[in-house]
């Protein structure tokens, strides 16, 4: 904070012509009370000048975290939004092995019909061409009416399961929910952070951030999100390889 | 009312529309229209004569409840029957809907059954009021 050559002139003139006079008539007790009384002066206003920067300096930062949602993100929204999270990872993990069950449950429904209908078809064309026994004609008869209800009952239950399925997709709308609010808070923790960063920043450059050391990965690729190069998809990965000679 | 009322499903997540969509086509309801916002809704139910309205709450330009008020206070459309299926489950806030005049209100995760019997109890309810 300059104050001007002007008051400096007037606040200082007298002192430094009564000090050039004492040094100039070789009073040296005179010279060393007039350089002492300076000194006195100089310290005086260097520490008026730095009592208002802490001043300052403390007011903002009482300000900060005063108005800063800082503290209640840290203490109460950021572990919150960990178990959302974890309920999303719940979530999908149990959509996903509903569905799998169901699928399973299916597959060999599907697969029992199929071979029913297939021990049957033989016959049934042998007997649309009339060219079919007695005996084997007795024996479609019955594997055609066991057929007729059990392909019925188990589309039924095969219909029912994906009924199942289709419901069990209901998790996107709840994780994408539970989601896009742990995204918002992300978005008031950056506004915090970067208010704490421009705050902090009025002292000398802070120290370059030290290089993490990458072993845990990135994650699965999300279009839109730059962690450098990556595949999109097996064909690629596969390509990459057998140019490295694998 | 028969199967070929005219049904509005307001979400704005495709994937919950879809399967809204998917369950009320199994119950014989073909009709089905989807918008994905409040806001996107209520110019297409005064456009469109539809039946039957559900709908999400949270949704980011009008949320559902305000839809609802819309509906409610557009004399062309206040006796359309709404249905809310939604995953708010506060009490505060299935008592505000039942007071803007929601006929119905089902929570997410919901069954097949649950939405049958909810919209089978709207329709009988106006039935019998009728």
């Amino acid at each position: 904070m300059t104050i001007g050559i002007a008051a400096l002139q007037q606040e200082f003139g007298a002192h430094i012509a009564a000090l050039a006079g004492a040094l100039a008539a070789g009073d040296e007790d005179r010279f060393l009370s007039e350089l002492d009384s300076l000194v006195q002066r100089r310290e005086q206003s260097l520490f008026g000048e730095l009592r208002k920067l802490t001043t300052d300096l403390q007011s903002a930062l009482e300000r900060f975290t005063v108005d800063s949602r800082l503290v209640d993100l840290a203490e109460k929204e950021v572990p919150d939004a960990r178990h959302r999270l974890d309920h999303v990872l719940k979530l999908t993990d149990e959509a996903a092995h509903k569905t799998m069950d169901l699928v399973e449950q299916s597959f060999p429904i599907a697969e029992r019909t199929a071979k029913q209908a297939d021990s049957i078809v033989g016959m049934w064309r042998r007997f649309r061409s009339r060219s079919i026994e007695v005996g084997e004609f007795r024996v479609m008869l019955e594997q055609m009416d066991t057929f007729l209800e059990s392909a019925r009952t188990d589309m039924d239950k095969v219909r029912g399961n994906l009924g199942e399925v289709l419901l069990a997709q209901g998790y996107q709308d709840i994780s994408g929910q539970i989601i896009r609010g742990v995204m918002k808070l992300v978005g008031e923790l950056e506004t915090a952070l970067v208010d704490l960063v421009r705050l902090s920043r009025t002292g000398p450059k802070s120290a370059k951030s030290a290089i993490v050391e990458r072993t845990t990965g990135f994650g699965p690729a999300i279009p839109g999100v730059d962690n450098g190069p990556a595949v999109s998809g097996q064909q690629d990965v596969d390509a990459l390889l057998s140019g490295l000679g694998m | 009312m028969s199967k070929d009322m005219k049904f509005l499903v307001v979400d704005d997540f495709s994937t919950m529309r879809r399967i809204i969509k998917n369950l009320l086509i199994d119950l014989g309801y073909a009709n089905v229209t989807e918008a994905d916002d409040g806001a996107t809704a209520l110019p297409m139910l005064q456009a469109g004569n539809f039946d039957f309205l559900i709908t999400d709450w949270n949704m980011p330009g009008m949320p559902g409840l305000d839809l609802l008020k819309a509906v409610r206070a557009d004399a062309r459309l206040a006796k359309i029957p709404v249905l809310m299926l939604t995953a708010e489950a506060k009490r505060e806030q299935i008592i505000e809907a039942a007071q803007a005049g929601v006929n119905g209100y089902v929570i997410k995760p919901f069954t097949a059954v649950t939405l049958k019997e909810k919209i089978d109890k709207i329709l009988e309810t106006r039935a019998n009021a009728a």
